[in-house]
């Protein structure tokens, strides 16, 4: 079977696409990848659909082996990535051959990283996705000894491309709006939370991430009243019954009973999913519109990631060891038009 | 993005049936740019792309739909799906029977005929998928959440407390006190209709014997019930 066998896996790997939106409504919250554009970039490495399946990692990875020759790409968080043990750049698209050994290593950058294949991972499909949603018992959980399916009908030898690294990792400062529940917090409350540096807790996942507070009084609410659960909406920060604030993310719970004092602009939730834990971080509360054109722009860098892309061309001394191999035509003479002749 | 349309701050049947009529005429004539609607115990959360449709008109939108009616007053939906679920109480499947029979000052068994005895309605669906919040029991119900949490009841499990019933579709954590299990799955991802159970469905517990919980079959029972 043309697959990827995982030999080993760090347990919070998960498969991911766009999710499955549209059940809220019944408990269901979305999923998906929790770093759209990371999840864009390796569709762009690949020209792969918005919504192939690709694995997702949260911190650590894995070794994996390629049962057949298979075309892949790498995106997000920067993680070590060896392949037979040498030594191989991050967000590009690379070839693998039968019996090739794949080794991730932990991210020197950021959080969420993804290793994508060419037309997506045919992992099961259920509810029109793709994504492992941990709480629901949803999709393929990654295991070792498990083989995750690719189609056999794509090309495995093509030019490399590369993405430049984008620029978000580096960001400490996320745009927020007012949540629904703000006016149950004072306004001093309010702007001390607005004035505040947060450091990012350990404990984080799908769900949320948990930010921590030190010499500071909790955020609590104002009010006595213990208010009914409602919906809740993606990048709502929560303050837990302790006064600690939780970020919530692409697996919450549908629904809660803690007040959200703000809610993090979907253009900067990916990159605060993406800040290690440990860092400081602040918000800043944006008007409604300036979300909307702050959302316009993000969209705008996503769908026009390809128009980044650019050939890989690598000095043909450093790989001759590798033209032995067959490996690709392109790679050697980074010609686009014609590079299966050599094949 | 979100707007949240409020009806109230806390659980109270004509809060929840303003917001649950509320959110279906807003699905009538829903408007082009409207991601999905959440109906919930006292609110609508409306998720909308705001490239398609600006925040203003929304709001305008659902600003007349509030202005059409006092939706406190609504009544509740008459095509709404009305199920009767087996239910063992007590037991391995309800272990904390006796513990609300003690907080309650009655019998085991009068407990089981008075909570199977009550009409309930979904008043939403949430915290895990399918997992639905009913409403609502007598006063004589009004008990407090454990204060210990069991790391995890299976699917099916009913579980009691402040006045509520709580039957979650997949296994969850919980502070509430299980008085039994239903053998009736209301999230079957695999199934054609994956969630069964609806906002505003009314919904009665029938107290069963182990050996029905064992027989229960899913498909035979949604062709009886008509689903």
């Amino acid at each position: 079977m043309s697959g990827l066998e995982i030999l080993s896996i760090a347990a919070n790997a998960t498969i991911q696409d766009a999710g499955r939106p549209g059940f809220l409504r019944y408990g269901l919250s979305a999923g998906g990848a929790v770093d759209p554009y990371a999840l864009a970039e390796g569709q762009a490495l690949l020209g792969n659909a918005p919504d192939d399946a690709a694995l997702e990692f949260a911190g650590a990875g894995g070794r994996f082996l390629a049962r057949s020759d298979v075309w892949l790409a790498t995106s997000g968080a920067e993680m070590t990535l060896t392949v037979n043990g040498d030594a191989r750049p991050w967000r590009q698209s690379f070839g693998l051959r039968a019996g090739d050994e794949l080794r991730l290593g932990p991210p020197q950058t950021g959080v969420y990283a993804y290793l994508h294949v060419a037309g997506g991972f045919q992992t099961e499909q259920v509810l029109g996705s793709r994504s492992t949603h941990l709480r629901a018992g949803l999709g393929t959980v990654p295991r070792p000894g498990i083989v995750l399916p690719f189609r056999a009908d794509l090309p495995h030898s093509q030019q490399p491309l590369k993405l430049p690294r984008p620029g978000s990792f580096s960001r400490r400062c996320f745009r927020v709006l007012p949540a629904p529940q703000a006016d149950l917090f004072s306004a001093e409350t309010r702007q001390r939370f607005l004035a505040q540096e947060f450091r990012i807790g350990q404990m984080r996942d799908r769900m949320g991430m948990r930010l921590e507070v030190e010499g500071s009084a909790a955020f609590q609410a104002e009010t006595g009243l213990s208010i009914a659960s409602d919906a809740t909406n993606l990048g709502d920060v929560q303050i837990t019954g302790d006064g600690t604030p939780v970020v919530l993310l692409v697996e919450r719970g549908s629904a809660g009973g803690y007040p959200r004092l703000v809610t993090v602009i979907s253009a900067d939730l990916a990159a605060l999913a993406q800040v290690p834990s440990g860092e400081l971080i602040r918000f800043q509360e944006i008007s409604r519109d300036d979300a909307v054109v702050e959302l316009r722009k993000y969209r705008r860098e996503i769908n026009t990631l390809k128009d980044l892309v650019q050939p890989v061309f690598r000095d043909p001394h450093q790989i001759s060891g590798l033209s032995g191999m067959n490996l690709i035509g392109g790679v050697i003479r980074g010609d686009e038009e014609d590079n299966h002749d050599d094949d | 993005m979100g707007l949240l349309v409020v009806f109230g701050q806390i659980y109270d049947p004509a809060i929840n049936a303003a917001a649950l009529a509320f959110d279906r005429a807003l699905r009538a004539d829903l408007p082009d740019g409207v991601i999905e609607t959440v109906p919930t115990f006292r609110s609508v959360l409306v998720r909308f792309d705001p490239l398609e449709i600006s925040c203003p008109r929304l709001e305008g939108h659902l600003q007349e739909l509030l202005a059409r009616q006092d939706w406190l007053q609504a009544e509740p939906d008459d095509a709404a799906q009305h199920w009767v679920l087996p239910c063992v109480y007590g037991g391995a499947r309800g272990p904390d029977l006796g513990k609300v029979a003690d907080l309650m000052g009655r019998r085991e068994d009068q407990v089981v005929a008075a909570h199977a005895a009550v009409e309930l309605r979904v008043a939403m669906l949430g915290f895990s998928p399918g997992l639905a919040y009913l409403g609502q029991l007598p006063e004589a119900w009004n008990l407090a959440r454990r204060s210990t949490l069991t790391p995890e009841v299976p699917a099916g499990s009913v579980l009691v407390a402040v006045r509520q019933t709580v039957l979650p579709a997949t296994p969850i954590p919980t502070g509430w006190h299980a008085i039994g299990q239903t053998p009736f799955r209301a999230f079957v991802p695999a199934h054609r209709r994956p969630f069964l159970l609806a906002p505003g469905d009314r919904l009665r517990f029938e107290p069963v014997a182990e050996p029905c919980y064992a027989a229960f079959d899913q498909a035979d029972f949604l062709r009886k019930s008509g689903g």
